[in-house]
């Protein structure tokens, strides 16, 4: 018997194996990626035989076929022997449909102990079956469990500690020669369920019969539906929200305010104190204030699936989603994209299948909303006055018919290839376990503060370095932060010829200088109009801004992000108005409170821009480069190739709809709109053209190896 | 012998057994032989409202398909004797 140090639990999904593995690991858990893929791996360590061994939990298949990342993960490491033993979770309410996925692993490792788990559910329902005969056909030691029970699982874990002793040698081959069909594995697991499983009695209407009935009615499933995603994008997002001014404050504390006075103390030279406090944590506290979205979007999609509904989602939602060809479950992203499009794409990951999850991620930003909220509000104010809700509302059609066109294209360039078929396993409801649910949340929320944060911070801290660095007579200087003298403004002001077609004339570069803030995320263009606008004023007197020192009240600042918490909730609670619809109003006392505009900048506004430009820009902002953020989230979730490819193909296609619009309506240069047209055909063109490419690359070779001869 | 027919046609109430797929060797039908529709297994409508996708009882579980893929599988009734 050799050693045991690395064990892998195989399980169809909701055999219960991950609450198997919740109960070995305990807190010693962690989330991360199968090298080489975009398939989240959670690992973590248990005592077996009083010396540590590593668990991890695979993928969740029905057999190992290569159909699937998922699949193609759990199938690579087995037949590699990463592992020593693999422990192989199966339901015993369902056996017929879990012993496939045993028949596989048994053609490629003979290190096997069958896991026969929920023999309590089984035997409620009048099932019975026998451990004992069922190792014997199978050939397989096979150790009944509760995985939900400690004790059980302590019980089954000595007696997993003296079953490997026996266990034969490893022999990857063992059960080569019995590779058998589909139809001969099913028929031998025909004949073994008729040997080892009785059913006592009929099996009475189920709980999970009778919540179907209901949510699976033809008329009753839509409210339901409705009702329970109105409920997943209020937790999400509003109770979410609740939290990000106490990150942002708390944040702003630890990352910017705390190290720069530290530093000034220290008597650091100003450049450093720019770096670290301004640039890093900037760019800290800017990944802090999406974990509390992320955090509550993983918890609920965590409770969504532990209670058994997320399936019944994707068939809900699959008539109305197959029309774009995504499975009903990309729902779910697209509801939380609404809000916001990080956890949006983070959700995306319920997805199972490459193709549909990239695609998801893909059209995601178009449908938000949230962020780019207070932009329409400002400028909707300042030029359209009663007819501001209109506009927003045509924005808004304009950003869910772009989602719906990118993924039409996608389809045929891209992404193309077989579309996957609908067939969705429908699981036993169950009654959450939040404990598992709220570390599973905890654990996924931590990755993507590690992975997708590293990359945000580096880009934040760029861009900050950029904003606050101005150069003017050879002199290097800092805090030029949203001003005219930084090499931000000084590379908008450079670029803004290019925003010429779209009707932002040159002398209205803080139009464009503001885009480029706006990859912080979009809300901060109003933030960067505002100061540009105001110091566009003083500009013939050349008075540089006087910078506001505040003094550093540490004790102020934590009482304030308190209150935040108490005022957000108070408001989440007492209002549905969770989209913050309020703010789209002609009153403009509202909106300079609301999002803190000087009454300047709406005359500004309107004086830059014509009613027809302004709506050309704010189609800019809909579509163009997602915020850093996003970017961050994207490559964690497909990796950096496509994360680039979001970037490039979202900017290309915001700058020829806006170009388009503005040529058709105001500007009539046909030029201009040529150019538009050319550009959108070279996006349609160049996807084609990758999607090609990546199709040819993608074909597995499995060419023999190829002997040398005998005699070299 | 009871006629074939195809899934997307079945009735509510009664049993059924797989016979085959209209195309085999495609990717659909591999990949729902490999979740238990292989020929001579039982299958029969849940006993659920909702119409597409449709919702089925099968092996011991549900597995919810649409009704125009579905039609790609060949099933024959049950004598239920």
């Amino acid at each position: 018997m050799h050693k045991i140090e690395r064990i892998a639990i195989a399980g169809v999904p909701n055999s219960g194996k991950t609450s198997l593995f919740n109960r070995l690991t305990g807190s010693r858990q962690r989330v991360g990626n199968w090298p080489g893929v975009t398939v989240e791996k959670i690992a973590g360590t248990f005592a077996l035989k009083n010396s540590k061994v590593e668990l991890v939990d695979l993928p969740g298949t029905y057999n190992l076929s290569a159909d699937s990342e998922d699949q193609k993960v759990a199938e690579r490491v087995i037949r590699n022997g990463e592992y020593d033993l693999i422990l192989n979770v199966v339901d015993a309410t369902n056996l017929s449909r879990n012993l496939y996925l045993t028949m596989d692993l048994k053609e490629r490792t003979n290190q096997i102990i069958v896991l026969l788990n929920m023999v309590d559910v089984a035997e409620s329902e009048g099932i019975e079956v026998d451990a004992d005969r069922l190792s014997k056909d199978l050939g397989l030691p096979v150790i009944p469990i509760v995985a939900v029970d400690k004790a059980s699982v302590e019980a089954a874990v000595r007696e997993i500690e003296m079953v490997a002793e026996n266990l034969p040698e490893h022999d990857s081959h063992a059960s080569r020669l019995d590779v058998m069909d589909t139809v001969k594995k099913y028929a031998f697991i025909d004949s073994v369920c008729a040997r080892t499983v009785h059913e006592k009695k009929d099996r009475s209407e189920s709980i999970t019969n009778k919540i179907d009935n209901i949510v699976l009615h033809r008329f009753l499933s839509v409210p339901v539906f409705l009702l329970s995603m109105f409920l997943t994008f209020w937790f999400a997002i509003g109770l979410g929200s609740v939290f990000i001014d106490f990150f942002d404050i708390i944040g702003g504390l630890l990352f910017v305010d705390l190290p720069g006075a530290a530093l000034a103390s220290l008597g650091s030279p100003e450049w450093l104190s720019v770096m670290i406090a301004g640039g890093i944590g900037v760019g800290m506290q800017t990944v802090a204030t999406f974990i509390p979205v992320v955090f509550f979007m993983f918890l609920a999609l965590a409770i969504l699936e532990n209670l058994g509904y997320m399936a019944r989602v994707g068939v809900v939602a699959d008539r109305i989603m197959r029309k774009i060809g995504l499975p009903g479950s990309a729902f779910i992203p697209m509801v939380v994209g609404f809000g916001c499009t990080v956890p949006a794409v983070m959700a995306a990951r319920t997805l199972t299948n490459k193709r549909d999850r990239f695609m998801t991620i893909f059209m995601a930003p178009f449908m938000s909303w949230g962020a780019r909220l207070p932009v329409y509000a400002l400028f909707c104010a300042a030029l359209f006055g009663a007819y501001s809700g209109l506009a927003v509302f045509l924005i808004y059609l304009t950003g869910l018919f772009m989602a719906i066109f990118t993924g039409y294209m996608l389809k045929n360039t891209l992404f193309k290839g077989a579309t996957s078929h609908f067939v969705m396993d429908l699981p036993l409801y169950h009654r959450p376990q939040f404990g598992a649910v709220f570390k599973s949340a905890w654990l996924r929320m931590k990755n993507f503060v590690k992975k997708a944060g590293s990359i945000v911070v580096m880009a934040v801290f760029v861009l900050s370095m950029l904003n606050t660095i101005g150069i003017e007579e050879g002199q290097v200087t800092f805090g030029n932060d949203d001003t005219q003298s930084s090499i931000l403004a000084h590379g908008g002001k450079a670029i803004a010829p290019i925003f010429e077609p779209i009707g932002i004339s040159r002398d209205n570069w803080p139009a464009s200088v503001a885009l480029f803030t706006g990859l912080f995320a979009k809300e901060a263009i109003v933030g960067t109009v505002n100061s540009l606008y105001v110091t566009m004023d003083r500009v013939e007197n050349s008075v540089s801004p006087v910078e506001e020192e505040e003094g550093l009240d540490v004790a102020g600042a934590v009482t304030e992000a308190f209150t935040t918490i108490g005022e957000g909730l108070v408001g989440v609670i007492s209002s549905i108005d969770i989209l913050g619809l309020g703010l789209i109003t002609e009153d403009q006392a509202v909106i300079q409170d609301e999002i803190g505009a000087d009454t300047a900048v709406l005359k500004h506004i309107s004086a830059h821009f014509s009613v027809f430009s302004a709506f050309a820009y704010l189609l800019f902002v809909l579509m163009y480069f997602p915020c850093l953020a996003v970017i961050g989230a994207a490559r964690q979730e497909m990796g950096g190739y496509y994360a680039a490819i979001m970037a490039v193909y979202s900017t290309l296609l915001a700058w020829s709809v806006a170009t388009l619009f503005y040529q058709l309506v105001e500007g009539h240069n046909f030029l201009y709109m040529f150019i538009s047209l050319a550009i959108l055909a070279a996006i349609y063109g160049g996807l084609y053209y990758l999607g090609s490419k990546e199709k040819g690359e993608k074909m597995p070779v499995f060419a023999p190896p190829i002997r040398k001869s005998c005699c070299d | 012998m009871a006629d074939i027919m195809n899934l997307a046609d079945i009735i509510k109430g009664k049993s059924y057994q797989v016979s085959g797929f209209t195309k085999s060797s495609t990717e659909y039908a591999e990949k729902l032989s490999k979740m238990g529709f292989v020929v001579g297994t039982a299958v029969a409508l849940a006993p659920v409202q909702l119409n597409d996708p449709m919702v089925l009882q099968i092996r011991g579980s549900r597995v919810a398909l649409r009704r125009s893929e579905a039609a790609q599988i060949l099933v024959e009734e049950l004598n239920n004797a």
